[in-house]
């Protein structure tokens, strides 16, 4: 049986993973050490970097453009800016249709004298913001509407519409005046006027659209906003760097962070369901502060370590789950041959997280405030006291003993009559609270000027337990301050620096052995007594009620995270598109925890003494431990990261456009370990070392190093933005392997054609406004295995006790050495293509995968020899193919006021085991070569026997009788054994999981709906029960009896004492595939007027909700658990509030 | 870019910072003798706790309910399945047997100084503890699967696996050869620190066992497997039987000859309780009947028998509940056998047995240690209670039934009940409180007792029965009972049951009904009692129960259980393996 659980998965993610009680810390992809060689290197790159700098010269920034043309139509002359510059130029098909035609002839004439050029005499003016030009409507002076400021003190406002790029007019958008703090907001049809000085440029900005910034013209304005989704000339942050997207040939996919925060989850990883076509990500447990989701990108491509990498503003390794979702700009993740440029680590695909930075403008306040109410999505329905005491009397019938009830008592408990001798008590509700509260609360600031841009942002977050009286919480706090600074025209220069600090609160015992208790529970024995004191335990002092709450102690840890990083950025003056920048990350983590074991009281009652008040008189006993223990220790981890990157862009002859981008990388991590104990305290008073005994009093600590150091680079090459090639490549050294083994080549070559971009296709197929497809290939690698497979190493293990009593350690070969352990290899292939129709509001994205993992790190453990006795190491023999599609389509529309965007996005991916070491013999049915990875071995369940004829006319266990499932004789051979095992491709993981969102906006109003399901998992339904613990509902009802000889349902069984209790087999697996509705929220944009009564910028309240509802075939598991002991996952209803100032 | 790269590359040149490499292991006197200490931990722990911790429950002296014990004790053994055993096994054993070939290639160029401790320098100790390790893994293999293959060398990843099973015949040649190495590389006594481990009378003692199980019948020319194509693996297939158990008794002759051992209190004073003497031989750390033992902290929880093993009416699991069938075997304390037709030993079945009974058995009525606080109230004494008492009601006016608080309708953790109506005395510290913590109980592994009835067994064999009852009676003597003074087959059975009740619970009688090929007598069932104190006529409780044996669950023999089968994954992996019969 399982003594005392003392130990908690660790959620330091990412910095440090924690092994139980020994904590000896071995932490692969951890942290690094501030040796000598790190500073050395710093100044190093210090002095390369000052070096540029003290040579720089004047650059100048403008595009220029050379063209010829005689009497040519404005839209023809537009298009020139576009393919020369890359510039997208957005303007309204209407406004130039009737534009006068233009003759220029000009030769590397800058872009605004260009623009001025062939606008001159038009109606039109422009605006450029970043690589946009907005052609607008510009009434001439001549207009009619047109009034002449006379004075200065009299000046007429500024009325206008705004409208969406090809699309009807906006409402609600919101309007300012830049450096004055004045804005209106436009009415139903668009329309808005303000007060404005004639040199006032006003920003227009509007949820979902790109801001704006136009110079007030006289009279009317025109604004023309471009949705922000749907601009091909979005940019994506990729690998060390960014993308547009209309010339990313990779499979990427990306999502604001606006997005994410409508999820009212603690954990950053939950709000990922859903949301981006290819990332799967299941949550497992609900428990505060452990409540990550299982992510995975494109399924599982490895039989090892199948998580993707994290990279948070550039840094690899960063963890993601507690990252403010206020502070978060986008994600994005790299599922195909375009994440090679993280080669070594990147084969499970890449996670991009980037944060928010400041914006040139006013300071601006944004306080957002949260609060919510969590609940179980699912509670287990057990049967009641009279049904339980039927089953316990039906185990001892079939084992020939005495009933151990009456039908009297059982009468008794099913009438309720007498509830202190015959409770029937309801464990789940006696433990789980109806619902538990959590808040959340950020305030930022982020505003700047030309030279310095700022973003500071402060959060806490609060969750508590779902028990009664529950130990169990989590609360953070964190900031972030991202700085960024340019020193003149050619250095830039940032530094961020952000922190938090993460308390976990737990009881002793897991809420594994919680949720075990409580499903353990007798009905009829009750949780507390009259009085209010608890009952009796199950065993080992578990009454559940009790096991909840800081009864007994507590685990309690504090971690404190510090990420940093420098950046400094220099545009090399003398060659034009050239620059260098490097980066210098410094990283910590510290995590103390503290667990204090003491024992617990527990109060039974003989059944029979009461007291004069009638009250039952009860004995107190002392349950879990003997006296008050106390465990302390310490984790501190440390990362540095170094870079330096080369990027130089230029144009040859106005078609070819290149980019390169050169880098190097070093990481080193180190982490520490220490923990001391004591026990024998004389009391609980004080929770303290000092205060306990001096005997087996212990300690321990342990430590781990690595280091990583590798070359990267990429080079992208288009044709006028129409053929699209990019190269990426690593060359990654990961101290993991032997020298000679230890650097790789990771290559990825992907490959664009932009068809709409040519003649014939705009010509007859306009329509589709821009289709391109894209192919790639590439090479990634994964080194997740316990580092120094090629040494041959001996650790401790345990002591080995002489002269009676004296510990003398011991030492065990860990391994043999494979010299030969290298990097596992993923073969990545992808064809996908992207379109847009409907002038935009339709785009299509799909894309199919091949991913072929080969050089798997495995164990030749099924064709050695167990007479060799070796410890066998990883080799590189595995070969897994894992095959998918993903896709994406969304639309948006309007009726009406009523603006939507409904989206679709789905992956399915199956993989395969091509090779790996299987013992040979097996029958073919029970191989698992050609299946999927992790598929278990089962007896197929079919049916129940229902009587003892039946059970003499089939090959049966030897000791079946009726009532007992029957075994499928698969191989026919009239015996039940092992042979009749069958694999079941199914896993705990689904292979297909997707979502619907649907974004709706009516004037103020805005909903965001986001079903998600997955489908292709399946779990385990199983449970303790018996004389040691309750049954389900769902096993009690329709059971077989020798009354209901024809049930589907076994009979009553006792804990694993049965063969089809004891022996996996199908009757117990249960399908999970689920649809719920994973995420609500509902708003509402307060008016400009009362916002300007209460003085502030703008407000929005809303409610929101997470797993609302969930359509499953599961009566007592959330489908997203797997575990038969889960902490209970949340649907979680909250309020919520934002306020800019 | 080009400082970052220079000033890095050896960067990568890390060192496991939690572990020892090749070269400092083996360079390294102290690390040296912990990989040694190593090996001693693979030699597999009866008393850790968990499911199925003796092998007692693998053989009719122990009943355990989990549905994994009924498919043993049915001989439900498949190539694929060993039901519930958590002992060493095939895997287990091959992984120590590779420890001790590599200890030994090792040692021979490792940089040991020659300091004499106990007449022996380093070397020759550390060398002669792993030849016997090796010899003690091998005897456990070939007491389960028979001939084996006599692996003697650390593989690399690059060898050639393949390995065919050797005849039983060479595997004990084997081991006695070995044991014969290290019993001339052993001190006689390993002194201070070293105490605890292996000396020359614990390979002399491992090859008296190792002769005797060759000896026996099972390896005969055993006709119950007269079918089987390879009998070489299963034992003798020619060679003198009596020469074999001469070899047996000069083995065991041979340590009783070193004059290093005898029995614990082998003659009780006038006024000594004998009973207690006989707990104590288990309870004491260190006692001249101890020839191979192993060493427990209490912290550790490496020996867990008192929650293992403890009745549920002190928190503690009772599993493994001793058997009715091994209580029966105890004597009367006047030597003749226990009787449920005889009305007055059924009466009172508990009363004048064999001390040896009272030492080793938790009966109900027995006073045992104090309850935990909440349960004191309910029995302040402390006496075990696995029975029903029938109390009168005058309020209500009717009949009430009150459960044994160790009893499986107990009110404290009824489902932990034992159903044989008796708990585990022998081994148990009753000042350790299980439920908090584990208790430091040495385990012997070998102790003189057996090397005496090893001694007997063969002798008997011999058709030496004046000299068996000599060393029989030494035992006799010592647990307080009458001389045995049977001859022929009635000595062999007396002698059976002897070592059936002196080493109850010490894990031999599993392999004693197998080599004596007993056991379809051995696997019929598992019984127990039925205690009630019954409603006497005038409304009080009787005091003496009605004790009534039941039957508790059956058991079942199918004879491929004599041996293990190598499991389907091994054999499918060694093409040269040859399966045990009928598996």
């Amino acid at each position: 049986m399982n003594f005392f659980a003392l130990c908690k998965g660790h959620p330091m993610n990412g910095l440090l993973t924690r092994t139980p009680r020994a904590l000896t810390a071995r932490t692969a992809g951890c942290y690094s050490a501030t040796g000598r060689s790190i500073f050395l290197a710093m100044k190093l790159t210090a002095v390369i970097l000052l070096a540029f700098s003290l040579h720089l010269a004047a650059r100048t920034h403008s595009q220029s453009i050379s063209f010829s043309g005689r009497d040519v139509s404005l839209k023809r002359a537009i298009a020139e800016i576009k393919k020369q510059t890359g510039f997208l130029v957005v303007y309204n098909k209407e406004l130039i249709k009737n534009a006068q035609r233009v003759t220029v002839n000009v030769h590397n004439q800058p872009l605004t004298d260009f623009l001025d050029l062939v606008l001159e005499n038009q109606q039109l003016s422009y605006s450029i913001k970043d690589n946009n030009i907005l052609i607008s409507y510009r009434p001439v002076s001549t207009s009619p509407f047109n009034r002449k400021p006379a004075d200065p003190v009299d000046i007429p406002p500024i009325s206008g519409i705004v409208r969406e790029v090809d699309g009807p007019p906006l409402a609600g958008v919101n309007i300012q005046i830049k450096g004055a703090n004045k804005g209106v907001i436009t009415d139903a049809d668009g329309r808005f006027t303000i007060d404005a000085p004639p040199d006032a440029i006003l920003i227009i900005s509007f949820v979902g659209f790109i801001t704006r910034e136009v110079p007030v013209a006289q009279g009317n304005i025109n604004i023309l906003l471009e949705r922000e989704s749907e601009s091909l000339n979005q940019v994506v942050v990729v690998g060390y760097g960014t993308a547009k997207k209309a010339t990313l040939t990779g499979s990427v996919t990306a999502i604001k962070g606006a997005e994410l925060a409508k999820a009212p989850s603690i954990n950053l990883s939950n709000s990922l369901a859903g949301r981006l076509p290819g990332l799967t990500a299941v949550t497992r447990s609900g428990e505060p502060g452990q409540d990550g989701s299982i992510l995975r990108i494109r399924g599982s491509n490895t039989l090892n370590d199948n998580s993707p990498l994290v990279v948070v503003d550039g840094i690899p390794g960063r963890a993601m789950e507690r990252i403010d979702p206020a502070d978060i700009e986008s994600i994005t993740i790299l599922k195909d041959a375009s994440a090679a440029i993280y080669g070594a680590r990147a084969a499970n695909g890449v996670i991009l997280v980037t944060t928010k930075r400041g914006l040139t403008g006013k300071p601006q306040l944004t306080v957002s405030l949260n609060q919510g109410w969590a609940s179980p999505t699912v509670i287990p329905k057990m049967a009641d006291a009279a049904t339980y005491a039927q089953m316990i009397n039906e185990i001892k019938l079939y084992r020939q003993r005495d009933p151990l009830y009456t039908d009297e008592m059982i009468e008794l408990y099913k009438n309720g009559s007498d509830p202190l001798r015959y409770p029937n008590t309801d464990w789940f509700k006696e433990t789980f609270k109806p619902y538990s509260v959590q808040n959340y609360a950020n305030v930022s600031v982020a505003g700047g000027s030309e030279n310095v841009r700022y973003m500071f942002s402060v959060g806490t977050k609060f969750q508590d337990g779902t028990y009664r009286n529950s130990a169990t919480n989590y609360s953070q706090v964190n900031f972030r301050s991202n700085i960024d600074a340019k020193l003149n025209k050619f250095i830039r220069v940032s530094f961020d620096l952000a922190g938090r600090q993460e308390k976990r609160n737990y009881p002793t015992r897991s809420s594994s052995v919680i949720y075990s208790s409580t499903l353990r529970g007798k009905p009829n024995v009750r949780a507390y007594w009259p009085n209010g004191l608890p009952g009796p335990d199950i065993e080992r002092g578990e009454n559940p009620v009790v096991l909840a709450t800081s009864e007994t102690g507590y685990d309690r840890d504090k971690t404190y995270v510090l990420e940093s990083i420098g950046k400094i950025d220099i545009d090399i003056p003398w060659v034009k598109g050239l620059s260098i920048t490097g980066n210098v990350s410094f990283d910590k983590a510290i995590s103390n925890r503290k667990l204090w074991q003491k024992p617990w009281n527990l109060y039974y009652w003989d059944g029979q003494t009461l007291d004069a008040d009638n009250q039952p008189v009860l004995n107190k006993g002392i349950r879990g431990f003997a006296e008050p223990r106390l465990t302390q220790s310490l984790m501190d981890g440390g990362r540095t990261m170094v870079n330096t990157l080369i990027n130089y862009s230029t144009t040859i002859s106005k078609e070819h456009n290149i980019k390169i981008l050169a880098g190097a990388e070093r990481i080193k991590g180190d982490t520490m370990t220490f923990s001391a104990f004591r026990r024998y305290f004389i009391t609980a008073a004080a929770d303290q070392l000092f205060a306990g005994g001096d005997l087996e009093k212990d300690n321990n600590g342990s430590a781990s190093v690595n280091s990583r150091l590798n070359y990267f680079g990429r080079f992208n090459y288009n044709f006028s933005e129409k053929y699209l090639v990019e190269f990426v490549f690593r060359y990654d050294g990961s101290y993991i392997f032997p020298e000679g083994k230890r650097f790789g080549f990771f290559p990825g070559i992907s490959l664009g054609w932009r068809i709409s971009q040519e003649k014939f296709w705009q010509d007859h197929l306009s329509f589709i406004r821009d289709f391109k497809i894209r192919g790639s290939w590439g090479q990634t690698g994964n080194d997740r295995i316990s580092p120094y497979q090629y040494l041959a190493s001996y650790g401790f293990s345990g002591v080995a006790i002489f002269n009676e009593s004296v510990e003398n350690k011991a030492l065990a070969e860990l391994r043999i050495p494979n010299p030969n352990v290298t990097w596992e290899i993923s073969n990545q292939s992808n064809i996908g293509f992207d379109a847009q129709f409907l002038n935009g509001r339709l785009s299509v994205t799909a894309d199919y995968f091949s991913n072929l993992r080969t050089n798997i790190l495995h164990f030749r453990n099924a064709s050695v020899p167990a007479t060799s006795g070796i410890v066998l190491p990883r080799e590189n023999i595995g070969e897994v193919i894992n095959k998918g599609f993903d896709f994406e389509v969304s639309y948006r529309g309007q009726a009406g006021a009523l603006r939507y965007t409904v989206s679709v996005n789905g992956g399915h991916q199956k993989n395969k085991i091509k090779f790996w070491d299987e013992t040979p013999g097996a029958p073919i049915y029970q191989q698992s070569t050609g299946h999927p990875m992790n598929s278990g071995l089962y007896y197929n369940a079919t049916g129940i026997f229902k009587d003892q004829a039946a059970v003499d006319a089939y090959p049966h266990w030897d000791n079946a009788r009726p009532g007992d499932v029957v075994f499928e004789d698969v191989n026919k051979d009239g015996q039940l054994n092992g042979l009749d095992r069958v694999r079941n491709d199914k896993t705990d993981l689904p292979t297909f999981s997707g979502g619907l969102s649907i974004d709706l906006q009516y004037r103020s109003f805005y909903l965001s709906v986001l079903m998600q399901g997955a489908s292709g998992a399946i779990r385990n339904h199983y449970s303790f029960s018996g004389e040691s613990g309750n049954y389900f509902d769902e096993d009690a009802i329709g059971r077989w009896t020798p009354d209901n000889i024809n049930a589907t349902k076994p009979r009553t069984w006792n804990y694993n004492e049965e063969y089809w209790m004891a022996s996996p087999n199908s009757y117990w697996l249960r399908n999970n595939d689920y649809i719920r509705l994973k995420n609500v929220e509902l708003g509402y944009t307060i008016p400009q007027s009362v916002n300007k009564r209460l003085g502030i910028k703008g407000s929005s309240v809303y409610v929101s909700g997470l797993n609302l509802l969930t359509f499953d075939k599961l009566t007592n598991w959330d489908p997203e658990t797997s575990s038969s002991t889960p902490y209970p996952s949340s649907k979680v209803l909250n309020v919520g509030l934002n306020v800019t100032l | 870019m080009i400082a970052l790269t220079v000033s890095c590359k050896k960067d990568l040149d890390t060192k496991p910072q939690d572990e020892f490499s090749d070269i400092d292991t083996w360079n390294d006197p102290a690390l040296i003798e912990a990989f040694l200490n190593g090996i001693y931990r693979g030699i597999d722990n009866p008393a850790d706790g968990g499911d199925g911790l003796l092998k007692a429950e693998f053989v009719d002296e122990m009943h355990d309910q989990w549905y994994s014990f009924f498919e043993f004790n049915n001989s439900l053994l498949t190539s694929d399945n060993l039901a519930s055993w958590a002992h060493e096994d095939w895997n287990s054993l091959y992984n120590s047997i590779r420890s001790c070939n590599l200890f030994l290639e090792k040692i021979e160029t490792a940089p040991l100084e020659d300091i004499i401790v106990d007449d022996k320098t380093l070397t020759e100790r550390m060398t002669g503890e792993a030849v016997f390790l090796r010899a003690y893994f091998y005897h456990q293999l070939t007491s389960l699967y028979g001939g084996v293959p006599l692996v003697v060398k650390s593989y690399q990843l690059t060898d050639d696996f393949s390995v065919k099973r050797d005849t039983y015949a060479d595997c004990i040649q084997f081991i006695s050869d070995e044991l014969d190495k290290a019993a001339a590389l052993l001190p006689i006594v390993q002194s201070g620190g070293n105490s605890g481990r292996a000396t020359r009378g614990a390979a002399l003692a491992l090859k008296s066992r190792t002769l005797l199980y060759a000896a026996s019948a099972l390896h005969a020319n055993n006709p119950v497997f007269s079918g089987y194509s390879n009998p070489e693996l299963l034992g003798y297939t020619d060679g003198n039987r009596e020469q074999q158990w001469e070899a047996a008794r000069d083995a065991a002759k041979a340590v009783i000859d070193m004059g290093t051992y005898g029995l614990f209190k082998a003659n009780p004073a006038t006024g000594d309780s004998i009973a207690q003497n006989l707990v104590d031989i288990f309870l004491t750390k260190n006692t001249e009947e101890d020839i191979f033992v192993r060493y427990y902290v209490a912290k550790s929880g490496e020996n867990n028998l008192p929650l293992a093993s403890g009745p549920n009416g002190y928190h503690l699991y009772g599993e493994d509940t001793p058997s009715g069938e091994l209580v029966d075997d105890f004597e009367m304390a006047d030597g003749t056998p226990f009787d449920w037709n005889d009305p007055t030993k059924a009466t009172e079945p508990y009363r004048n047995r064999d001390p040896r009974f009272y030492a080793a058995i938790l009966y109900e009525g027995v006073k045992f240690k104090p309850r935990p606080a909440d349960v004191v109230i309910l029995d302040p004494v402390g006496v075990i209670q696995v029975g029903t008492w029938q109390k009168w009601n005058s309020a209500t006016n009717s009949m009430v039934e009150v459960q044994g608080l160790d009893s499986r309708r107990s009110p404290i953790e009824d489902f932990n009940g034992g159903y044989t109506g008796y708990y585990l005395r022998k081994f148990i510290d009753p000042a350790a409180d299980g439920q908090f913590s584990g208790q430091d109980v040495p385990w012997r592994y070998i102790r003189y007792a057996e090397i005496l009835l090893n001694y007997a067994e063969a002798c008997i064999e011999l058709n030496q029965d004046a000299e068996a009852r000599i060393y029989l009676n030494m035992i006799r003597k010592r647990a307080g009972m009458p001389d045995i003074i049977e001859s022929g087959n009635a000595l062999k059975a007396r002698y059976r049951n002897e070592r059936r009740v002196e080493l109850a619970f010490e894990d031999h009688r599993f392999y004693d009904v197998r080599r004596w090929l007993i056991a379809p007598e051995a696997y019929r069932q598992f019984s127990g009692v039925n205690v009630l104190y019954k409603l006497n006529p005038d409304k009080t409780t009787a005091t003496i129960p009605e004790i009534k044996p039941i039957v508790v669950q059956n058991s079942a023999w199918v004879n491929k259980a004599y041996f293990f089968p190598v499991m389907r994954d091994e054999m499918n992996k060694n093409a040269m393996l040859i399966q045990n019969p009928d598996y």
